[in-house]
């Protein structure tokens, strides 16, 4: 085999795997979940502030809801407590019909997460995300005190299945 | 306060912006294009900055180096510059908040500027200087500056991708009062 057709074939071989890679399931295995407890499951109300639809992880902002179900957790100043519900990519996500645009700022809903270990604000998605219906007034139907969006009647399922069991 | 502009909103909501949220295949390709295209301005510039700067290629004259490379230069920034408009587009809010983002716009113009001032002042008499060892002052500096700003450009690029998640502001128009009547 010639130099040139050997190059033209390490070329082509190295193209062909590129091409399988990127077309391959790895895509949505970006990184371990090390960073999350896998044994602990919670399952979180609130209200979202802002989502980040990355390539890698679609990220959603939100402010968990106190139990009474009318306003939202609060640190020492007042302000919200903000976290951070993780997920697959944003294209992945949108299989779900998960996006910027059916989660817009102010939209309650909820999610069941694995936290960080670390203890941070933030959980990686396990199961269907549930919206809870928007009222005649425009705003968000939350649920009744202790409850989730999956017991609103009207509400918006996003994935297969139920809310997840929560460990003690 | 953390409520971006209705153009900003607009570009997120748009089909590009859909599409790329969307399809499973679109953010890949397009950030493959976008760093093979960066690789492409970055290299180019960087052979022509290093002949100015007399570190290379110095048997060959400045014009002959410029003319061979900057159209592929120009024609990797077109690339870069869609592709890079396809993924503002799919997270428009996120980017147009993000401080790495904006200072490396911020760094693209500066580096435009430079370039700019080279071809329009120092590099109109280069015939003077096209093979002489080394280059004038001006040419140098302006050969330092670009590395300096593109480098500047390429760690921006990926501060982006490590920030961009982080940003947990509350926007103002959110009423998180859901007990009054």
């Amino acid at each position: 085999m010639s130099k040139n057709k050997l190059m033209l074939k390490t070329i082509g071989s190295a193209a062909a795997l590129i091409v399988g890679l990127a077309a391959s399931p790895l895509l949505h295995a970006h990184h371990s979940f090390a960073a999350y407890d896998m044994t602990k499951t919670q399952i979180l109300t609130g209200v979202v502030t802002r989502v980040n639809p990355d390539a890698n992880h679609l990220q959603i902002f939100f402010a968990p809801m106190n139990t009474d179900r009318k306003n939202v957790e609060r640190d020492k100043d007042g302000k919200p407590v903000i976290w951070a519900v993780e997920m697959a990519g944003s294209a992945a996500a949108a299989q779900d019909g998960i996006s910027v645009s059916t989660f817009q700022p102010g939209t309650v809903f909820s999610v069941g997460v694995h936290p960080q270990r670390s203890g941070d604000p933030s959980g990686f998605r396990e199961g269907p995300l549930f919206k809870c219906p928007v009222g005649a007034n425009g705003k968000a139907t939350p649920p009744k005190p202790g409850e989730h969006c999956d017991a609103v009647e009207g509400r918006t399922a996003f994935g297969q299945g139920t809310l997840p069991t929560p460990t003690k | 306060m953390r409520t971006p502009p209705s153009f900003i909103h607009a570009i997120e909501f748009s089909a590009f912006g859909e599409w790329m949220r969307s399809n499973v295949l679109a953010m890949p390709w397009v950030n493959a294009a976008h760093v093979l295209c960066v690789i492409l301005v970055f290299g180019t510039i960087l052979v022509v900055d290093l002949r100015l700067l007399g570190l290379l290629d110095r048997h060959r004259s400045v014009t002959r180096t410029a003319d061979e490379l900057l159209h592929l230069t120009w024609a990797a920034f077109a690339g870069a510059a869609i592709s890079g408009a396809l993924f503002f587009s799919a997270n428009a809010t996120t980017y147009w908040f993000n401080t790495a983002f904006r200072f490396k716009m911020l760094a693209i113009v500066l580096a435009g500027l430079n370039m700019a001032v080279f071809q329009f002042v120092t590099y109109r008499g280069v015939a003077r200087w096209d093979r002489n060892e080394p280059p004038p002052r001006a040419a140098q500096l302006a050969a330092g500056l670009s590395i300096l700003l593109w480098v500047t450009v390429l760690v921006l690029g990926r501060l982006i991708g490590f920030t961009k998640g982080f940003d947990v502001a509350v926007p103002d128009n959110i009423d998180f009062d859901f007990g009054a009547p």
